[in-house]
């Protein structure tokens, strides 16, 4: 099972920026398609600004691959004026996010190694 | 502003149509609450630069996402063929066109304003989005369908010039059918009452004896529908609005050419409401009027400097004259 995850995930990476920034802004709460947005502009200051079809169009796809899943708690029903759809994530959604983490970091740390990016001292 | 992001949203509805029906279903009523959300944010800036951002990404958005379901479903078609779809590929592609084409012909016109003859309201070189459901005939299968009300004097509306109709006009509808009118000393006394106009300007202290002293003395008459309207439609020194025509003034009354000097205008002739200016470029009317390569090099050049950006998203309104009585 553990086996077929791995392999799983291996086949998710790469994972496009806006799936990315989506299960970051998903990995400490549950939300809804406003709030992701709102989440992933703040991630990003603002160069990464999702519309409705770039987040519901990366939604669908992730819900079909296992990553998040619609939640059926309302997690805060008192400001909820509308019937919104909040999305979690899930494990698979949560080791897929860190392993492309882990990906990323190591890709720094080659940059860094030819000196492509600011190191303690800064600008060489 | 409420009544434009309103507006916007059930524009955006509507194309939605364009996205896959599974797509649509599942996520519409979402993607059209995030996309008012975004609207309310974009407007609560109320920086130009950030609502055009906005527009550009909106439509972007819109567009890329559109390609990206329907290639997924494309796909999901293919490699579900033997379960034959009832609605295939074909159909879904038809819908799409047919949305766009009813969008694009039917619900929005683009125009710019070429003259100043509304100077004052609209300025030369606003370019406007037409709203052209809102004024159909009655009965007409859109007026069901749409948001619809009647002309009313003191409405703008864009409608196609009597005497050349390859042209576009927008004015002020100050007669409606039966309305009487004329003009003393740049005063226009409409059913007897002289109205109070505070949407109009006046730029040439002089009078006229034609322009500002209508219906009198044609000297000014050029045009065969304006003769035709001082032969058959004047009484008792008024100009009498026959039935299914309008009388229409620009807002620059001074140098305006408009119902006094062509004539009324059909109502079957009335285009649409104009919405709202998208772009406001400083150009003259010659250059409007005839594009070329010098014109387009002059916007590429003086993009953000000859904008005006303080019009961007301006609503020209309905205005009622206040009628007075005469002393």
């Amino acid at each position: 099972m553990a086996k077929s995850n791995a392999a799983e995930i291996e086949n998710l990476l790469p994972l496009t920026p806006p799936v990315f920034h989506i299960l970051l802004a998903l990995a400490d709460e549950e939300r809804h398609g406003y709030g992701i947005m709102q989440d992933v502009a703040r991630q990003t200051n603002d160069r990464l600004q999702l519309g409705p079809g770039t987040l519901y169009g990366c939604l669908k796809r992730m819900l079909a691959a296992g990553l998040v899943e619609e939640s059926d708690e309302r997690p805060d029903p008192e400001l909820d004026d509308e019937r919104r759809r909040y999305y979690r994530m899930t494990r698979l959604g949560e080791r897929t996010v860190r392993a492309e983490a882990e990906r990323l970091a190591s890709a720094v740390t080659a940059a860094k190694a030819r000196r492509l990016l600011g190191h303690a001292g800064g600008k060489a | 502003m409420n009544a434009l992001i309103g507006w916007l949203t059930r524009a955006y509805a509507v194309s939605l149509y364009a996205y896959p029906r599974e797509f649509r279903l599942a996520y519409g009523g979402e993607m059209e609450r995030l996309f008012r959300d975004q609207c309310r944010d974009a407007a609560r800036s109320g920086d130009p630069l950030q609502i055009g951002g906005f527009v550009l990404r909106s439509g972007a958005d819109w567009l890329g996402g559109n390609v990206r379901e329907r290639l997924d479903s494309a796909r999901g078609m293919l490699a579900n063929v033997r379960k034959a779809a009832p609605r295939g590929l074909v159909g879904e592609w038809t819908m799409t066109l047919v949305m766009y084409l009813f969008a694009a012909t039917t619900l929005v016109q683009a125009y710019v304003i070429p003259t100043g003859s509304m100077e004052g309201t609209l300025r030369v070189g606003d370019h406007m989005l037409v709203d052209r459901a809102v004024y159909v005939k009655p009965g007409a299968l859109a007026s069901r369908i749409m948001p619809y009300r009647d002309i009313q004097r003191g409405d703008i509306v864009a409608f196609l010039f009597p005497e050349d109709t390859k042209q576009t006009f927008v004015k002020r509808v100050i007669g409606l059918p039966g309305d009487r009118i004329r003009l003393v000393d740049k005063q226009v006394i409409r059913n007897g009452h002289p109205l109070t106009e505070p949407y109009t300007q006046h730029i040439d202290p002089s009078l006229d004896e034609y322009r500002d002293r209508f219906p009198t003395r044609p000297n000014a008459l050029t045009m065969p529908r304006g003769l035709d309207m001082f032969e058959r439609h004047v009484k008792n020194g008024e100009v009498i609005v026959p039935p299914d025509a309008l009388f229409v003034l620009g807002d620059n009354r001074d140098n305006s050419e408009d119902s006094r000097y062509w004539g009324f205008v059909p109502r079957g002739y009335v285009v649409g409401k104009p919405l709202f200016v998208y772009w406001s470029y400083d150009a003259s009317t010659n250059e409007l009027d005839h594009w070329n390569t010098a014109h387009l090099l002059d916007i590429a050049e003086h993009f953000f400097t000859k904008t005006r950006w303080e019009r961007m998203f301006l609503v020209p309104k309905s205005e009622q004259a206040l009628e007075g009585k005469l002393r």
